[in-house]
């Protein structure tokens, strides 16, 4: 069998690199080319077409875009810091120490991966209502704070880190909690970045259970906000809802670019160790 | 000196204590409203309860809006489970004997007693009504309604030799003008259709425009019975099914709801069967001078209701249900009904608010508007009985099966009427 030369295999790994690229663009190109131009040139790609900003204005006076997206961000901000902590510390437990019903522990949290959130609804609504916490940004996101997969994932993540390290730690006279924060955490960097990704995504786009729990401005998020232009029963008018949907993923997409070097280069160091 | 003191200290302090008593005796509503057509309508019903609210001091209302209609439901539904349900909520019509088995709202008739509030029970369109009315008694009050409406381009109309003020009556002359209406270019592919009627999204609904039209309606009125393989139904759904393959005046396959009016403005489709709520929008963006017309007739004209309703839910105090019925009377006092239907482009729920001079303006202005309400003599209710949802999914999926030829209509309807009737069987 004739293997590929190097030159000609890297070639094709950059063109395949690039389609997949291109095509990953394509949505985001034409939600901006919507936003910025009227109504008429959505599907008329005349690239001396007219730009204009009042669909953003009109996208501003149907809804309080502003606040919606610091009730998201308030939101993901608060899920993420909790389920850093609780995730961190459960995970710890389950690596380090032997207790009585660890199994049966460690069993009940992947039980919940294995359930829909969906079908959690009524019974979250009646325990957030009891304890008062309804129409608030910390009722949609307690559910959500003690995430069976993050500790899954820093459970996995904490038993590759070699027991030498925890020895030596120990030696030198650090508690357990001092183990934690200066072995395992930092070790870990990467995989808290990775969670950190899919849990900001992840409830960024996150619809039914907010949309039940909260009834007003103040704590609605960026997508129940955004709800109000999908108009069913007449059809979507693309070019105000395209410019709704690039305020509210502008924000993600320059936190990403701005960040991209930090997340590629702690990937990068994840080999290296 | 002193005695005249006390006794002004003690009538002050009585006057602090009844208003004090004045403000906890507020009455506060929760209202779930829907937005399902474009527009900042939160806006223009945030304004409506702080009228409401000003003329009403003792009573407070909570509007909040809740997504679509589906949205709405479920999270009504939701806080209902969970024990803490609105006092009112705007649902869709047909959601009538969904609620009912929840038993979670109450009838009007129990809250109205002066002949006044009768008279404005019968105030509304009786085409209206009918989706409110269950075993005699009424269970909500229209308040955002629509019907279908046929737009045509009559431009199009001009080009193709038609006379663009007599848009078709019959489906035999919707037939003979789609039919010279489709334009196709040099290579022979369609650029522009005679008719489109989409099939997603509610396909139902346009079905029963089309089963109205040929003098069938798909259920009785306890909402435990549908007509699916009546000749006069399956006759429909084959009309819709040769407008595609047999006449060549609509594209075949499944044509999309939410894309439909787009299709209408770029004119890729010179008539559109769609709600009464695209007015506005088409209006605005018609780069071409279009018309609206009353659906056409086989054996009479017709065309089903649409949109949401007033609910009460049964779980409020005596005081919240009476500060409920003041609110939704108001909302439809004529003067606030025309100011909804010119803001969002819903119908005008009663004949007089047609008298108010708000709307008879704008219909002098914009005669179109006045189409939908000529054609509510010809409407009939909306699909509704129980287990709503899934004996919706089922006529959907039959109506598909057939225009993407992959059913007969008689096979595909026969087999919706089996699925159905397993369904109500336990209602009958």
């Amino acid at each position: 069998m004739r293997s590929w030369d190097n030159g000609t295999q890297k070639t094709l790994e950059t063109i395949g690199a690039w389609m997949l690229g291109i095509l990953w663009l394509i949505p985001i190109v034409f939600s901006f080319w919507s936003a910025f131009h009227p109504a008429k040139f959505t599907t008329n790609f005349d690239l001396f077409a007219p730009l204009t900003i009042e669909n953003f204005i009109r996208a501003l006076s149907c809804a309080p875009f502003p606040r919606y997206l610091m009730n998201t961000f308030i939101l993901v901000t608060l899920i993420l810091a909790a389920q850093f902590v609780l995730c961190t510390l459960a995970a710890y437990g389950f690596v380090r120490f032997d207790f009585f019903g660890k199994d049966i522990l460690f069993a009940l949290v992947l039980l919940q991966l294995m359930i829909m959130p969906e079908t959690l609804l009524v019974e979250n609504y009646r325990i957030i209502k009891s304890l008062g916490l309804l129409d608030t940004i910390t009722g949609i996101g307690i559910p959500y704070m003690a995430s069976a997969f993050g500790i899954f994932l820093l459970r996995q993540s904490f038993k590759t880190i070699p027991k030498e390290l925890v020895e030596a730690a120990q030696i030198e006279g650090v508690s357990s909690l001092g183990i934690l924060w200066k072995v395992y955490v930092p070790l870990s960097k990467p995989i808290y970045i990775a969670y950190g990704l899919v849990s900001v995504s992840y409830h960024w786009n996150e619809f039914l259970w907010p949309l039940v729990i909260t009834s007003s401005v103040n704590t609605r998020p960026l997508t129940v906000g955004l709800a109000i232009f999908a108009a069913p029963e007449t059809g979507v008018d693309w070019s105000v809802i395209m410019a709704a949907t690039v305020m509210t993923t502008a924000p993600l997409l320059v936190a990403f670019i701005l960040f991209q070097r930090q997340f590629v280069q702690s990937f990068m160091h994840l080999g290296i160790k | 000196m002193k005695r005249l003191l006390g006794v002004l200290l003690v009538t002050l302090s009585i006057f602090a204590m009844m208003a004090n008593t004045q403000v906890f005796a507020k009455t506060e509503l929760t209202m779930f409203y829907p937005v399902a057509v474009g527009g900042p309508l939160t806006k223009i019903m945030d304004k409506l309860v702080s009228d409401f609210e000003a003329e009403n001091p003792d009573i407070t209302v909570k509007a909040i809006y809740s997504g679509n209609y589906f949205d709405t439901m479920i999270k009504a539904m939701t806080a209902l489970k969970g024990g803490n349900p609105p006092t009112l909520a705007v649902l869709l019509s047909t959601e009538l004997y969904t609620l009912i088995d929840k038993d979670a709202i109450i009838p009007f008739d129990d809250l109205i007693s002066t002949p006044q509030e009768k008279k404005w029970l019968n105030s509304f369109y009786p085409a209206l009504m009918e989706n409110s009315r269950y075993v005699g008694k009424t269970w909500s009050i229209p308040f955002q309604r629509s019907t279908i409406v046929m737009y045509y381009n009559k431009d199009a109309f001009r080009k193709a030799g038609l006379n663009p003020d007599a848009p078709p009556a019959t489906w035999d002359e919707l037939v003979d003008m789609g039919k010279k209406l489709v334009v196709k270019d040099s290579s022979g592919k369609v650029i522009q259709w005679g008719l489109e009627i989409p099939s997603s999204g509610y396909p139902y609904w346009m079905f029963q425009a089309l089963c109205y039209q040929n003098g069938e309606v798909l259920m009785n009125n306890k909402g435990n019975k549908v007509y699916f393989n009546k000749p006069g139904v399956v006759q429909a759904l084959q009309f819709w099914k040769d407008l595609s393959y047999k006449y060549g005046i609509m594209p075949k396959g499944t044509i999309e709801w939410g894309t439909l009016r787009e299709d209408f403005l770029k004119q890729k489709t010179a008539i559109m069967w769609h709600s009464t709520g695209n007015l506005t929008a088409v209006k605005k963006n018609a780069s071409f001078d279009f018309g609206v017309a009353m659906l056409p007739a086989k054996k009479q004209r017709g065309t089903p209701t649409g949109g949401g309703n007033f609910y009460i839910f049964k779980k409020s105090s005596p005081k919240e249900r009476k500060a409920a019925l003041k609110f939704i009377k108001w909302m439809t006092q004529p003067v606030r009904v025309a100011q909804w239907s010119i803001g969002t482009g819903y119908m005008g729920t009663r004949p007089d608010a047609y008298e108010t001079d708000e709307l008879k303006n704008y219909v002098k202005s914009f005669p179109t508007a006045a189409i939908a309400r000529d054609q509510l003599k010809y409407a009939t209710a909306e699909l509704s009985v129980h287990e709503n949802d899934r004996v919706y999914k089922i006529l959907d999926d039959a109506i598909q099966a057939a225009l993407t030829g992959a059913e007969t209509p008689e096979a595909a309807l026969q087999r919706a009427q089996k699925q159905a009737d397993r369904i109500l069987k336990r209602y009958q």
